[in-house]
């Protein structure tokens, strides 16, 4: 006969509870027998998993024709300790030795009996952790869905110029009211902030320029410098991504909450069509609200670089204004406006579409918001890059 | 859980859970005023009592999510004030708790939610650890499949079905169930109240269930505490309340038509 007992070391977390498990296995010539005893609970099943290994069971079944399992010195009992004593009788079992429990007490039978009905199935056992991604699936992955985000915004373009188109046929079906008030929240109230921070950035522009062309005896060109940039590309950049960051996501999440709610759904059988309602006069209220406040900030931008000019660089006032109206000309202004209406397409655009994917969670539509100011900021900026290299390359 | 088929009350056994001389306040409004409660080991005990009587609030009290303003509460026979932390911790993986909609975590698949006490508290190898987990998701009768979906993709039955899984991840000795039934169809409803009754006597828990489903009382629970008044008014089995109410509001309770059906 040889018996082995081992000991358990403790490990960290919860302290265990009183009573320490124990195993020892006895090879009995016909009968090999293992003896539990004490508490095989939560805690401690990691440890006893251990143990159990290193008594090689599996080996140990060969010599032997039946196996007993002899919980009479067992004090204490859970799910997870009746998950291992099935476990391992299952091994004997597998392996050609008839195995069963022996000094079982009746809560401790009925527990076994639970945990074997409700076993997960070992061979399609779901793991809470799937094997790392590789590069290549993220890749593909993410491909993917920027095909699929062009496709629905393309298509989402399609429906909504047909809804305007429509508007354009029964001019009665125009939404006034809400055109008006997203008209307010996404023009006029925005004048502030953005008349603002054009003001500063027309000032920066302007000192950072004089400092750098000071060592050329060229002082005066900032002044050009400032002009030019501002009227093609600050103007027009920091007015759309403000209005991405404040309408883009207002227009994303009044509609995503409004899907939340089953709002849509109640307006769809109610015979009203969302497109019409929600998304046209979004669109069309940014449409014009976009080139007048491209405008304002033009102005402003030329404005914070005349403050720094006359404050900083002791131009006159009228020795500013003379120079800036020798070195704009129209079609400065032109290629700044023409990137307007196409910027507050996008932004409205994304902004309904993203608001129209949100599910049922709050976490859907958070997700939606960001996901809403990111695309927008980001079309924006490659619309831009695309027409400065275009007018560039065509000369003007 | 030596000895889960343990009667249910009256011998000398000390209570599992045993409230003294509770008092809460919120500013100046009482919500109890010295009351008085005892849970025995291997009991299911309903708590009832009309809207707004503090049923959530004295769970809450006990589970320490509140602070109290006077009394003694006492679980496993240890006043749960001026616990260390290392002692708090031990308590809290010995009890579980199913809030109202499962309030499993939005980000973690039912799995992962199932786990992630074993994770905090125990250093379980990764197979086990989904074993044990897959293991608590067939107890609570979900299907193999719900184990990789998310909360918001459950239906409200599934998600309690799911937190329950969760409070029992770390085989508690008690748990408390916040009205386990309420925005379930009957079906589901009958189901739940089988589940827990069958877990009660497999697991050998004691059950604390907030409840004010009057079909749920009569299926599950051993003893019905009601909670009037600022405190317990009286104790008993269902049909003991029901055929001598002590209080008007257990007569309307138990009495009214919707409790005749019912008890019929």
């Amino acid at each position: 006969m040889t018996a082995s007992r081992n000991r358990f070391k403790t490990h960290k977390g919860l302290p265990s509870r009183g009573c320490a498990p124990g195993v020892a296995l006895m090879d009995d010539g016909d009968v090999l027998r293992l003896a539990v005893t004490g508490c095989w609970t939560v805690r401690e099943v990691a440890g006893i998993e251990q143990v159990l290994a290193g008594l090689r069971l599996h080996r140990a079944a060969h010599s032997a024709e039946r196996g007993e399992i002899d919980l009479s010195g067992l004090e204490r009992l859970d799910t997870a300790g009746a998950w291992l004593l099935n476990k391992t009788a299952d091994l004997w079992s597998n392996l050609g030795l008839p195995s069963r429990f022996v000094g079982v007490l009746e809560p401790h039978g009925i527990l076994l009996d639970e945990v074997r009905a409700h076993s997960p199935d070992p061979d399609n056992l779901i793991r809470s952790e799937g094997k790392p991604e590789s590069i290549i699936t993220d890749l593909g992955r993410a491909s993917l869905h920027v095909a699929s985000f062009s496709y629905a915004l393309v298509s989402f373009l399609g429906a909504v110029t047909g809804s305007i188109a429509a508007t354009v046929v029964r001019p009665w079906r125009f939404r006034a009211t809400s055109f008006v008030h997203h008209l307010e929240h996404a023009g006029l109230r925005a004048l502030p902030i953005i008349s603002l921070i054009c003001v500063l950035i027309g000032a920066v522009v302007m000192q950072q320029g004089a400092v750098q062309l000071e060592y050329y005896g060229a002082q005066a060109y900032a002044v050009n410098l400032v002009a030019i940039l501002s009227l093609r590309e600050v103007g027009v950049l920091l007015t759309a991504i403000m209005v991405a960051g404040r309408s883009g996501s207002a227009f994303t999440a009044e509609i995503g909450s409004m899907k939340m709610r089953e709002e849509i759904d109640a307006m769809r059988t109610l015979g009203i069509n969302p497109l019409e309602t929600l998304v046209v006069p979004r669109v069309l209220a940014l449409l014009v609200a976009l080139p007048l406040l491209t405008f304002v900030a033009d102005m402003m931008c030329l404005l914070g670089g005349g403050i720094v000019a006359v404050l900083m660089l002791d131009m006159e006032p009228l020795d500013y204004i003379i120079r800036m109206n020798d070195s704009i000309e129209p079609r400065h202004f032109f290629v700044g406006m023409i990137k307007t209406p196409l910027a507050a397409i996008s932004i409205a655009l994304i902004g309904c579409l993203e608001g129209l994917k949100v599910r049922g969670s709050a976490e859907s539509l958070g997700f939606h918001v960001t996901s809403a100011v990111v695309k927008s900021i980001f079309v924006v900026i490659i619309l831009d890059a695309v027409f400065a290299l275009f007018l560039s390359a065509i000369g003007i | 859980m030596e000895s889960p088929n343990a009667p249910s009350a009256g011998n000398n056994v000390p209570p599992v859970l045993s409230v003294r001389g509770l008092v809460k306040r919120f500013g100046n409004q009482v919500i109890f005023h010295d009351l008085d409660l005892d849970v025995q080991r291997g009991e299911v005990l309903g708590i009832v009592g009309a809207s707004g009587q503090g049923k959530s609030v004295l769970l809450r009290c006990i589970t320490g999510l509140e602070t109290t303003d006077g009394g003694v509460i006492e679980v496993f026979e240890r006043d749960t004030s001026g616990l260390t932390s290392a002692e708090r911790l031990d308590m809290d993986a010995r009890w579980g708790v199913l809030f109202q909609d499962g309030a499993l975590f939005g980000a973690m698949t039912v799995l992962q939610n199932i786990q992630v006490p074993m994770r905090e508290h125990l250093d379980l190898p990764e197979r086990l650890r989904d074993e044990l987990a897959m293991l608590k998701l067939a107890l609570v009768g979900l299907p193999p499949e719900a184990a990789c979906k998310y909360p918001s993709e459950l239906s409200g039955g599934m998600r309690k079905r799911a937190g329950l899984a969760r409070a029992l991840a770390l085989d508690p000795e008690i748990v408390f169930l916040d009205e386990p039934t309420s925005g379930l169809d009957p079906i589901g409803a009958a189901d739940f109240d089988q589940l827990i009754r069958k877990l009660q006597r497999a697991l050998g828990l004691t059950v604390y269930m907030v409840t004010h489903d009057l079909d749920s009382i009569f299926a599950v629970c051993d003893r019905v505490a009601v909670l009037a008044d600022k405190k317990i008014v009286s104790t008993g089995t269902p049909s003991l309340l029901q055929a001598a109410p002590s209080h008007p509001w257990i007569r309307e309770y138990f009495c009214g038509p919707r409790a005749r059906a019912v008890a019929s």
